[in-house]
């Protein structure tokens, strides 16, 4: 269970109010429902500072895309804005932004089907945001100035005429791993989410990233060979898709995420698609397995004993600094991150022990980075892929 | 498994699954291909040079071993021109080291290479054994790690060898790439992820000083299963053990993942040495030192590749408690820092002016900026005014009277780490801002 809860802390009484009996620990203090809810708001708005109201003009609204899985995150970060926004109407009689909710549906590449009902329930729950759902292939009819994009698909050139669903399915269906599949699937969405914002002018995203998925996301990059981006996957601000990011729950751990979820009022549960609630369970077998579903085990395991550990590793990946000059390196193809000096690919390093193959260095070319290039290796021409 | 034909030579079958790309190859091949990627490693980081003696790190375990056999090999097949011996550790283990100490002075005539052994009584006053007495299990990973370290290097300094070779392999870099992470230590990430590890900012005028000492790893790129592949097809003579005291439980937790991800993608080890060379350039203030943004003052153990390089716990341990503990100390310290900085703000401010008053009570110190310099004491490359060997000693032999080491007792200020870093997050990082 998320959280301890009750049985053992039942006696105390909550470390804030003193009131209330407290009803689960969160980082050694005991708290009682209001108390609690109120911590993990309060974590949540001090990281929308730079949203406030004094800071908006009067004629133009700002306006926000929040990306939404219903999973427990997203759900919560929508929650939480709603009614701070509510809040900032009451008392000003207007508001510091205003939210676009995005759905990105992936059902026709991805597993777990999602209850359709869940938008609209979303929508009726909190109806005065502007809300849109998205087919994933649609990141092939936003991005097409970006024909690089497109040359990953199999046979691009020769079926030109092909629809976008078809190109998606073709594309991962290509792919020869788990991983593989995940890890394309995951910067699809993160490109259509960035092209539906800039699109719909947005100024920029909220990502609704808890500590633990960004510690995760550090150990997954890291173990799919892409550690140089690390400067732009955790840290907030301008991101290489020339449009802001924010995080503004990451300061919560997963597991106060699933307490909040539990706890509301009314509860957002029936707002939440996730299989368990919670523990992600031990997966089947490995080859079903991701690196991306390794490391959400991982700290999901950490979480339980060692929070701190896990905010230290957000902490410590935050601290990376992009490389001087990066904005001017060219884009990977598929993940947008920038490549220094357009060193696509897995070959040309220390580790690439094979003699005479060079780097293929193209000139203000196109390319894949290197954890791209992992998870499609077929546009390294020379690789020799083997089963 | 159907034969099917050597994806290399195509003439012979396949018998080995080659751990690292799953390509199915003949054992001729997988030998040539294993031994010419290390001569590939070897050429193009320009690790030795014509003429160079070169001291082996040998423990008489896998690593080393084929690390000898290797190197032995590509000497003589691509006459690089270097002398090769081999210099041994003695921890003074009993029943851990004595054998593989067999096994290492089999090594040296099998491979006719001079072979030096140094124990740590020699070196430190202390064995292992003598260690864990005083200190008892928990921790001693960390004297040994520490200890070692040195070991090698004052080894060589005392056969005059100026570069040192070691067994690391793949899964021990990428191993510390993800255990640095978790442990939130960017410099030593940094440090640890480059092949070769000279120290040209402590080169000392003493020709025989050992913190002159250049160190790499010529199987940096090479996988442990391949590693072990290499040893039982060539029939190499190692002897395999575990240390018999406990893992560092960041290690092992950092040991299980890797192992994890090699399951399920086989080229995740190298990608994990990759994405760590990669951040290498990204720490601020480059790889020597940490220019001010090791912000986390969790005191760690001042080793290099790690302390124990057969540690396999998958347990975590009391190791990640304390540094959990410290963490969530540090937390509060940094919300209780910003209500006191309030409260001055609104009481009209008193000690304001100066901005740097003396002895205030939580005691403002400096950030330690991590430059590479010598320790006082015995001259070793250190981030501190004395190294973490001596510190450890200090506090052994502080525990053992009427015992006399050669350390001179400074009695100074020694570095109680643990203490400070509770209050110290958030002050450093007022104080780097300047």
């Amino acid at each position: 269970m998320p959280g301890k809860h009750v049985g053992a802390v039942a006696e105390q009484p909550c470390r804030r109010c003193r009131d209330n009996p407290s009803v689960l620990v969160v980082r050694t203090e005991p708290l009682c429902r209001d108390c609690f809810l109120k911590y993990v708001h309060t974590k949540v708005i001090k990281r929308m500072e730079s949203f406030r109201v004094r800071f908006s003009d009067t004629d133009q609204q700002r306006r926000i895309l929040l990306p939404i899985s219903f999973g427990v995150s997203s759900v919560t970060l929508l929650s939480i804005l709603d009614q701070h926004l509510r809040t900032q109407a009451a008392k000003t009689r207007r508001t510091g932004f205003s939210l676009q909710v995005l759905f990105v549906d992936s059902s026709s590449v991805e597993d777990p089907p999602l209850d359709d009902h869940l938008l609209a329930k979303v929508q009726e729950q909190y109806p005065d945001h502007q809300y849109a759902s998205l087919p994933l292939h649609d990141v092939f009819r936003l991005v097409d100035k970006d024909t690089a994009l497109l040359t990953l698909v199999p046979d691009f050139r020769t079926k030109k005429d092909i629809s976008a669903p078809e190109q998606l399915s073709s594309l991962i269906n290509s792919l020869t791993s788990a991983t593989a599949r995940a890890d394309v699937i995951s910067s699809l969405k993160t490109r259509l989410v960035v092209e539906h914002a800039k699109s719909s002018g947005c100024e920029g995203v909220l990502w609704g990233d808890s500590t633990t998925n960004l510690a995760q996301k550090t150990l997954s990059e890291t173990a799919k060979g892409r550690g140089f981006s690390l400067p732009w996957q955790v840290a907030e601000g301008e991101s290489p898709y020339g449009i802001t990011f924010n995080y503004p729950l990451r300061d919560v751990l997963k597991k106060e995420l699933v307490s909040f979820v539990e706890l509301s009022e009314p509860s957002l549960s029936p707002l939440v698609h996730e299989p368990s609630l919670g523990a992600t369970q031990a997966s089947m077998s490995s080859k079903n397995t991701t690196i991306d579903d390794l490391m959400k085990q991982y700290f999901e395991s950490v979480e339980e004993n060692f929070p701190s550990i896990v905010s230290n590793v957000v902490r410590t990946s935050s601290k990376l600094a992009p490389a001087p000059g990066s904005r001017s390196d060219p884009h990977c193809s598929l993940c947008h991150m920038p490549v220094v000096g357009g060193r696509f690919g897995i070959h040309g390093w220390g580790g690439d022990q094979e003699d005479g193959l060079e780097t293929p260095i193209i000139e203000g070319a196109e390319g894949l980075c290197y954890g791209c290039t992992r998870s499609i290796p077929r546009t390294a021409t020379t690789s020799n892929e083997t089963s | 498994m159907a034969p099917s034909p050597c994806a290399i030579c195509k003439t012979n079958r396949a018998l080995i699954l080659r751990p690292k790309d799953h390509s199915k190859l003949c054992k001729p091949c997988f030998i040539s291909v294993f031994e010419t990627e290390i001569h590939h490693t070897i050429t193009t980081n320009k690790l030795f040079h014509r003429g160079e003696q070169i001291a082996i790190g040998a423990s008489g375990g896998k690593d080393s071993t084929v690390l000898a056999s290797v190197l032995k090999t590509l000497n003589e097949r691509y006459d690089y021109g270097v002398d090769l011996i081999l210099l041994s550790i003695d921890e003074g283990i009993k029943g851990y080291r004595d054998d593989s100490l067999e096994t290492v002075k089999r090594n040296a005539q099998q491979y006719d290479m001079p072979l030096t052994i140094l124990g740590y009584d020699e070196l430190y006053g202390w064995t292992m054994d003598q260690v864990v007495e005083q200190v008892g299990k928990k921790g001693n990973c960390t004297y040994c790690g520490v200890f070692r370290r040195q070991a090698l290097d004052r080894g060589a300094a005392r056969l005059g060898v100026k570069h040192v070779v070691t067994g690391h392999n793949a899964d021990d870099v990428a191993e510390t790439v993800l255990m640095n992470l978790l442990r939130g230590d960017l410099p030593r990430l940094s440090r640890t992820t480059s092949i070769i590890t000279s120290t040209p900012s402590a080169v000392s005028t003493d020709p025989n000083s050992h913190t002159n000492i250049k160190r790499s790893k010529p199987l940096k790129y090479a996988y442990e299963k391949e590693i072990v592949l290499y040893a039982h097809h060539k029939s190499l003579d190692y002897f395999s053990t575990e240390c018999i005291y406990s893992p560092e439980a960041f290690r092992g937790s950092a040991r299980a993942l890797i192992k994890n991800l090699e399951r399920v993608r086989p080229s995740a080890i190298l990608d994990v040495v990759r994405s760590g060379e990669d951040m290498a350039k990204l720490v601020p203030g480059s790889d020597e030192g940490c220019g001010g943004v090791c912000a986390s003052a969790v005191p760690a153990a001042e080793e290099e590749e790690g302390g124990c390089g057969s540690s396999n716990g998958r347990t975590a341990g009391g190791e990640m408690a304390t540094m959990e503990q410290q963490l969530a100390q540090n937390e509060v310290a940094a919300e209780n820092g910003l209500e006191v900085e309030i409260k001055s703000s609104t009481l009209s401010a008193p000690s304001r002016k100066g901005k740097k008053p003396k002895g205030v009570a939580p005691s403002p110190r400096k950030a330690p900026k991590q430059v590479m310099g010598q320790c006082k004491r015995c001259g070793y490359l250190s981030s501190q005014d004395v190294c973490k060997a001596c510190v450890l000693l200090e506090g052994l032999n502080k525990n053992r009277p009427k015992h006399s080491i050669q350390v001179d007792d400074y009695a100074q200020e020694n570095t109680t780490s643990g203490v400070h870093s509770v209050t110290n997050g958030l002050k450093k990082t007022h104080i780097e801002v300047d």
